[in-house]
């Protein structure tokens, strides 16, 4: 799945033998092979072993189907992060990142909120001749444990269409350009505010591998504004 | 068997052993839950992951893949690992403010004029880097 995101010689059935994913899964990799773009026959293997364990072959070929082509490397990329979140945190996945985030975003805007209202104080007060007040201590942002509710998650509905991916592979950098295309309003899902999984860190994601997956990840993608259809899963995988 | 099926066994049409590992996660009054997760998952591979886990965390387990396949099906592209690049920016842009803000109250503040603090004639202040800078002097206004 490295740096061949382009129908190379090394897949597809032409000359250059099986891809990735047919590789893993030892089966004849034939010229139109849904795959062969997206899992190189060297380390795409690997890669695709863990999008096999967490979702399944069948599975993730119906999602790519229903897929447009342009579209299909960002699924891919999408899908193996998840996919290998997944294997190192079987409990929650890449969840446990955007929980911490949205919690660190939450707190960030109450103590935003508190120092907002503060600086309007202290303006008010500056304009008289009086002593200003000391700061008073800012609001305590504690983490507490609580019952996970994904139910207060955002939705993806609340997101640009389109992606520079390789912000997510470099969690500590600011995203770089966006191509945000669409922009809908915030909606989030009501219900009581709920705190993370405390202490638990972002899920740490191995750099390695990932630089691997973002070498490819900064194809950008036209927004698509309407969902492709999908069918029904129901085959076992 | 259960006398109510759960809504995985009532899926494939199958009995439900009173050990079925799916039962206490996917109640049949909620079928809609695992007919989501099991079109991005599977029904195997759900089970696989379960029989993996401690009972303890299969609960979250479940509640964290089927958000995950909720995202998915809403937005078979990204699906919910979209929502990170997007808060990572909310997460910078309100860290600018905050420190934009943080920024304008010790403007503020460094520049209001303070009372000075009473002290004593013998009362030394601290001196720092073993530099006198005349701080014995109470009328030395040092104070900021």
């Amino acid at each position: 799945m490295s740096g061949n995101p382009s129908t190379s010689s090394t897949g597809g059935g032409g000359g250059g033998g099986p891809c990735g994913a047919c590789k893993f899964l030892r089966r004849k990799c034939v010229s139109e092979c849904i795959f062969a773009p997206y899992f190189d026959s060297e380390q795409g293997a690997a890669h695709f072993a863990a999008v096999h364990k967490v979702f399944g072959a069948s599975n993730v070929t119906k999602l790519l189907m229903h897929i447009p082509v342009n579209k299909r490397l960002d699924a891919v990329i999408t899908l193996s992060y998840e996919a290998q979140a997944r294997l190192r945190d079987p409990v929650y996945g890449c969840v446990a990142q955007i929980f911490a985030l949205q919690q660190q975003v939450a707190n960030l805007h109450t103590e935003l909120s508190y120092f907002r209202t503060h600086l309007a104080t202290l303006e008010a007060v500056t304009s008289s001749p009086q002593t200003p007040p000391p700061p008073p201590p800012p609001p305590q942002l504690h983490f507490t444990r609580a019952e996970l509710s994904t139910s207060d998650l955002p939705n993806t509905t609340c997101v640009p269409t389109a992606y520079d991916l390789s912000s997510l592979f470099e969690p500590t950098l600011k995203p770089s350009s966006w191509t945000m295309q669409q922009m809908r309003p915030h909606q989030f899902s009501s219900g009581s505010t709920i705190a993370p999984p405390t202490d638990m860190p972002p899920a740490q994601i191995d750099d390695v591998d990932l630089e691997e997956l973002g070498r490819f990840a900064t194809v950008p993608c036209s927004g698509v504004t309407s969902l492709p259809p999908h069918g029904k899963g129901d085959e076992i995988v | 068997m259960t006398s109510t099926r759960c809504a995985v066994c009532k899926y494939f049409r199958r009995r439900c052993p009173s050990d079925c590992i799916f039962s206490p996660h996917f109640p049949p009054n909620n079928p809609q839950r695992f007919t989501c997760v099991h079109r991005i998952y599977g029904a195997s591979n759900i089970g696989k992951m379960l029989e993996e886990l401690p009972i303890e965390d299969r609960a979250i387990a479940v509640e964290t893949l089927y958000y995950e396949a909720k995202c998915r099906i809403q937005d078979p592209v990204y699906g919910c690992v979209g929502l990170i690049p997007w808060l990572q920016q909310e997460l910078n842009i309100a860290q600018s403010q905050l420190a934009k803000t943080r920024a304008e109250i010790a403007f503020l503040y460094a520049n209001v004029p303070v009372a000075k603090p009473i002290l004593g004639p013998t009362e030394p202040l601290v001196q720092q880097n073993d530099i006198d800078h005349g701080l014995d002097d109470p009328s030395n206004s040092w104070f900021c």
